[in-house]
């Protein structure tokens, strides 16, 4: 069964230290390496900074545009990942040994046809 | 056909004892929670129809499974897209094999965390005592769409997330106990004073809490809690044989006959509670039952041990500082230092008890004790508007005339 794990990209990224980011980020690798060669991931993408999103808004036939993304810079999604495990406690484990010092994960069961 | 009369209290009986069971073990045997229930749901509606008409059958268990799955299969040949569960249903046993631990594996999956706590609670209502859910609704004083809505929405998390329906790991069970200790305390709570209605206990209520905590403390043996909350039940089962007169009325402790109460179980209770003591990790669920194991033993109202129960009150309040414990501390303190310094303990929880009945009907009596009886009247009526059940109306009405 397929969850999509929606990562925050947390205070950490915003404030922490140069050195701190880089073993973050080090250990966030690594933890997305073991996942994806196990075929716990099966596809993960990091998304670059949120200052480089557009908002696209469809209203009734015409669409606007807004320079900044969808959700407040707090919970700005830093990356997402796919995962195929048995069932939704197997999902919080993975989401849970995300090694990142603070931060939120949305987990989601994505509609399977 | 059963011989003993009425088919609707054979049935709510049947209901209590059966279905959460029932729901509980297709559960397990499908895998699939919201087809358990509705199948359930489906058999007693039927039982509700045919019983009054043609008398309890014999087996009612038996008869309700037969029938969950006769209407299960009819639903799933409407709706092809269930078609791969026909053949699941075909494999069920013809009497669903009780597990013993059936309930309370559903109780630990309906108390997830993913879950919202009410919804946690509504569902294990539900699905696990088999509370309807206008009687849910009117436990939590919501309407009962709200709760619908909740139940609705809890039911298809599971569904959908796949949240598993299996034996917790130990610490997870631990993780989860809090929040599967306040439920069987919230079922016995209703049991014991029903919140609405015009029953004022209901007893099969109580009973299934008994169950329930006993089962929890075959399966967590090191845990003290558990046994704290089942030496909690026994002590106060143990007078219920006293605190119902035979007109189904509420009598006051104050006022019970204690010669009536049952001594055995006061013993089992205060054997729980030793048991737990002896694990040596002290928690609310313990003090609650010490403090009822205090009134258990007294040999009568005015012989009880106030100073050991006050003493008692505040241990329980410094694990559970809130406004209820406050209040109930403040009923013994009257008895220890007269109503004086009480009533000041009062007012220092008034703003966060403005809604609870049993708030104003203390401060009633500590009121009437000082001679301030026009204020008394008034808390009183404070006291009438706030309580929806039937039989303490009556105790406050009394009172008021």
């Amino acid at each position: 069964m397929k969850f999509v794990l929606l990562l925050t990209r947390g205070e950490w990224q915003e404030s922490g230290s140069p050195a701190e980011q880089g073993e973050v980020f080090g250990q966030i690798s690594e933890w997305f390496g073991k996942l994806r060669a196990d075929g716990t991931i099966t596809e993960a993408y990091q998304l670059q900074p949120p200052g480089t999103a557009t908002t696209v808004v469809l209203e009734r036939g015409t669409s606007t545009l807004i320079d900044r993304p969808l959700l407040e810079a707090k919970e700005a999604i830093g990356g997402y990942a796919v995962i195929d495990v048995d069932d939704l406690d197997a999902a919080l484990t993975i989401a849970r040994s995300f090694p990142t010092p603070d931060g939120k994960i949305e987990v989601r069961p994505v509609v399977e046809r | 056909m059963n011989a003993d009369g009425d088919p609707r209290s054979s049935l709510e009986r049947v209901f209590r004892e059966e279905a959460g069971r029932l729901t509980a073990s297709l559960v397990r045997l499908l895998g699939d929670f919201d087809l358990a229930e509705e199948m359930v749901a489906d058999a007693v509606a039927e039982a509700l129809t045919r019983w009054p008409r043609d008398g309890v059958p014999e087996r009612p268990a038996a008869w309700l499974l037969t029938t969950a799955r006769r209407k299960a299969i009819d639903r799933l040949r409407r709706d092809e897209r269930y078609s791969a569960k026909l053949a699941l249903l075909a494999s069920l046993p013809a009497s669903a094999e009780r597990e013993p631990d059936d309930r309370l594996r559903l109780m630990f999956t309906c108390c997830h965390p993913a879950l919202d706590r009410d919804a946690q609670v509504a569902l294990t209502l539900r699905a696990v005592v088999g509370l309807t859910t206008a009687e849910i609704a009117r436990a939590f004083v919501i309407p009962e769409t709200t709760l619908a809505k909740r139940l609705t929405r809890a039911k298809q998390k599971i569904v959908a997330a796949r949240i598993p329906y299996r034996t917790p790991e130990p610490d997870e069970l631990r993780g989860r106990l809090s929040e599967v200790l306040q439920v069987i305390y919230l079922v016995f709570n209703e049991g014991y004073l029903t919140t609405a209605g015009e029953q004022a206990a209901r007893r099969e209520l109580a009973d299934d809490a008994e169950w329930l905590a006993g089962m929890l403390t075959r399966w967590l043996p090191d845990e003290p809690e558990p046994l704290g909350l089942l030496a909690l039940i026994e002590l106060h089962l143990a007078r219920w044989p006293g605190r119902v007169d035979p007109e189904g009325r509420l009598v006051l402790l104050a006022d019970q006959d204690r010669s009536a109460w049952d001594r055995g179980r006061v013993e089992r209770g205060i054997l729980s509670l030793r048991r737990a003591a002896a694990l040596q990790r002290v928690g609310p669920y313990q003090i609650e039952a010490a403090i009822a194991a205090v009134h258990a033993e007294a040999p009568s109202w005015d012989e009880t041990d106030w100073p050991q129960l006050l003493a008692l009150y505040e241990l329980l309040e410094s694990v559970d500082p809130s406004p209820v414990v406050r209040l109930n501390r403040a009923i013994i303190l009257a008895r220890v230092a007269g109503p004086g310094p009480a009533l000041a303990e009062l007012d220092n929880i008034a703003a966060a008890l403005d809604r609870y009945y049993l708030f104003h009907a203390t401060r009633a009596a500590m009121l009437r004790q000082l001679g301030r009886s026009a204020e008394a009247r008034h808390a009183d009526q404070r006291a009438l508007e706030g309580t929806t059940n039937t039989e303490e109306r009556r105790l406050l009405e009394e009172r008021l005339s």
